[in-house]
């Protein structure tokens, strides 16, 4: 099969955007619409029903605490959700045009992230209109990490794609465990405040890391590097290379259980 | 010359997949890296090359494999066992508006379309006019493609392959939905991309057309290959293979209600042949048939010889009586009929030669003997007789 071309790929994402996003009648402002509708849920039940407050650090209000995790948490739950249906919603493409098949799940992550980020964007200008100070060279130390998000997307994106073309079942456990894995994530709340076994546990969930160091970063201007800084990249340029390799070498079979 | 298609004992096996239990058999067999071995094979043992410069044509009947060998050849499935190499840039037409996407407009297809046959951005802005002055279905580009009619998709479709200028044209059949006037336009796109030196593979039920636009090609039967090589011989055994297959249906259908009984045909032949139906004889030569018929009783019988083409469609037959012939009396109640067709004007297929045996009065037929003979020959007449002519 052809390598993926780069009008092909931009085709394919422009089409997911539209596809995705674009169809609904709330357009694009349901892009903003929709995470800060939830945004508001969560500010609601964690500060006026909870009293939630951020652990150990009291200059943080909760609200710009939740946002700064929240969406880079939607751009990855959203692109791994859509991008794992998304090889038996495009079989009619599959079976009657040779396209390369990583484009698919590839392009839908692609399109998830773009939207999300963008939302990242406005959120984030938005908290230091209204007086959350962000740390500048923390915005760009975020760049790196939200792209190793990606790329962690993306792997998680070609495994559970592929898988699913053999495994319906993925596409009903997936949403259930989705959840759970956002609770399993300090997003709505810090890990110091967790009991020692849970927060040893915690240490195995890269996207408790990824969270935690955006806050790190973008929040607190906090630059200390450990060894864990080093571990979940390389783990998640692993995780991508053996996704790819496990989707080429099941790729080729699709056509016969789609 | 390097063969710009290679096809290797190509077999393809659907494994069964429909129950759970099934799927998870046949991923388990996938990921262990074992071959598939039982499903439905739909392919087996193929092997083709086709040259550039050449065209081949892909006939049988349907549900033979023909469309599994072009998904194939395009990649969008890959075969079980044996291998496949395709050079050059390479566009196919396969199913009707396999690859739009019916939400969106045409124009938004033609883009999505283009890149997928490797056209960038750049080189289809300046190719669209000419896309869209082939197409021909003015404003409707700019409407959801679910909107359009099976035409008009196979138009838009077609534009965008001739567009992106390919080395290697695999089609499917699909031409076969356009109106006459895009037909026309696309025989002609096609006999010039042709005159070009360019390489076309094409799957039709169209005998004439594969023998006006091939060179070579292969019958599949059954997902096998049948016949493989020129392709007169291939597309003539094929439609022998036809009209013997309906003929027999019919003979089947027919109750023997043939009288059993006095007049009887004792053997028909045709000179110089055996009368196991292997005879073969040029078109345009002559033809000499011996019909020998028995009576019962002493009155010479009268004899109708008949030809008809393979599926029993009459040619022509004609009666002893008619022409006033007398037999050749033979010893024991026998009588011989001998009919010369001169130069005789089939076209070439296969045919049979049918003797029959009638009362002395030429009112009740009796008997009937059969022989099966070819004409060979390549020519791209249709029908079955040359009908004398002159053109002016």
């Amino acid at each position: 099969m052809n390598p993926i071309s780069d009008t092909f790929f931009r085709q394919m994402v422009s089409r997911a955007i539209r596809r995705d996003y674009l169809e609904n009648v709330t357009g694009f402002a349901l892009l903003f619409l929709q995470p800060l509708m939830l945004l508001a849920i969560y500010t609601f039940v964690f500060t006026t029903i909870f009293k939630a407050r951020v652990a150990g650090d009291s200059s943080i209000a909760f609200v710009p605490y939740l946002a700064v995790a929240f969406w880079p948490w939607t751009a990855f739950s959203e692109s791994v959700l859509r991008a794992s249906g998304s090889i038996r919603s495009n079989a009619a493409l599959i079976g009657k045009v040779a396209i390369p098949a990583e484009a698919i799940p590839l392009s839908t992550v692609t399109a998830a992230f773009l939207m999300n980020m963008a939302g990242y964007l406005a959120v984030l200008l938005v908290m230091q209109l209204l007086g959350t100070p962000l740390n500048v060279p923390g915005l760009l130390a975020a760049l790196p990490l939200l792209l190793m998000m990606f790329l962690f997307s993306c792997a998680l994106a070609l495994f559970l794609s592929a898988l699913q073309v053999f495994l319906r079942d993925v596409g009903k456990i997936l949403p259930p465990l989705m959840t759970f894995w956002f609770f399993a994530t300090p997003i709505l709340y810090s890990s110091s405040v967790l009991p020692e076994r849970a927060a040893v546990l915690m240490k195995f969930n890269p996207m408790a890391w990824y969270v935690e160091r955006l806050r790190d970063f973008i929040l607190f201007g906090n630059f200390e590097l450990s060894a864990r800084d080093l571990a979940v990249p390389v783990l998640t340029l692993l995780l991508l290379w053996a996704a790819h390799r496990f989707f080429k070498r099941v790729s080729s079979h699709f056509e016969d259980f789609l | 010359m390097e063969p710009l298609v290679r096809v290797q004992n190509v077999s393809k096996i659907y494994p069964r997949v429909h129950r759970p239990g099934e799927r998870l058999k046949a991923f388990a067999a996938l990921l262990a890296g074992k071959p598939t071995v039982s499903g439905a094979e739909v392919l087996h043992d193929v092997s083709l090359e086709v040259q550039p410069g050449e065209s081949f044509g892909i006939i049988g009947e349907n549900g033979a494999g023909k469309s599994t060998l072009l998904k194939i050849l395009t990649g969008v499935i890959s075969p079980s066992s044996g291998h496949v190499s395709v050079n050059g840039r390479v566009a196919a037409l396969l199913e009707l508006g396999a690859g739009f996407q019916p939400d969106f407009s045409g124009i938004d297809n033609i883009r999505m379309k283009a890149a997928l046959l490797g056209m960038s951005a750049r080189r289809l802005d300046r190719k669209m006019d000419e896309i869209l002055a082939f197409a021909d279905i003015g404003d409707y580009v700019y409407e959801p493609v679910k909107h359009y009619s099976s035409g008009m998709i196979v138009r838009l479709g077609f534009a965008v392959v001739a567009a992106s200028e390919p080395e290697l044209l695999i089609t499917d059949e699909v031409l076969a939905v356009g109106d006459e006037s895009f037909q026309k336009k696309c025989i002609r796109w096609i006999e010039r991309f042709l005159e070009d030196g360019n390489t076309l593979l094409m799957v039709s039920h169209s005998m004439y057309q594969v023998q006006k636009l091939c060179q070579r090609a292969i019958w599949l039967h059954g997902g096998k290959a049948k016949m493989h090589g020129e392709v007169f011989p291939v597309t003539q055994s094929y439609l022998a293979w036809h009209e013997e297959k309906n003929a027999a249906e019919r003979r089947q259908r027919r109750s023997l209600k043939g009288e059993s009984g006095q007049y009887r045909v004792e053997s028909l032949q045709i000179e110089g042949w055996p009368d196991d139906g292997t005879a073969l004889l040029p078109s345009g030569s002559s033809l000499k048939a011996e019909l020998v018929l028995k009576s019962p009783d002493g009155r010479p019988p009268v004899a109708l010889i008949g030809v008809m083409r393979a599926d029993g469609t009459p040619v022509y037959g004609v009666a002893s009586d008619y022409d006033q012939v007398q037999p050749l009396a033979l010893a024991g109640d026998s009588y011989r009929f001998v009919i010369h067709f001169d130069q005789l004007p089939l076209l070439p297929g296969t045919y049979s030669l049918r003797g029959h045996a009638m009362d002395p009065e030429g009112i009740r037929l009796f008997d009937t003997a059969e022989i099966r003979f070819s004409v060979g020959g390549k020519s791209r007449e249709m029908g079955m007789v040359q009908l004398p002519h002159r053109w002016e």
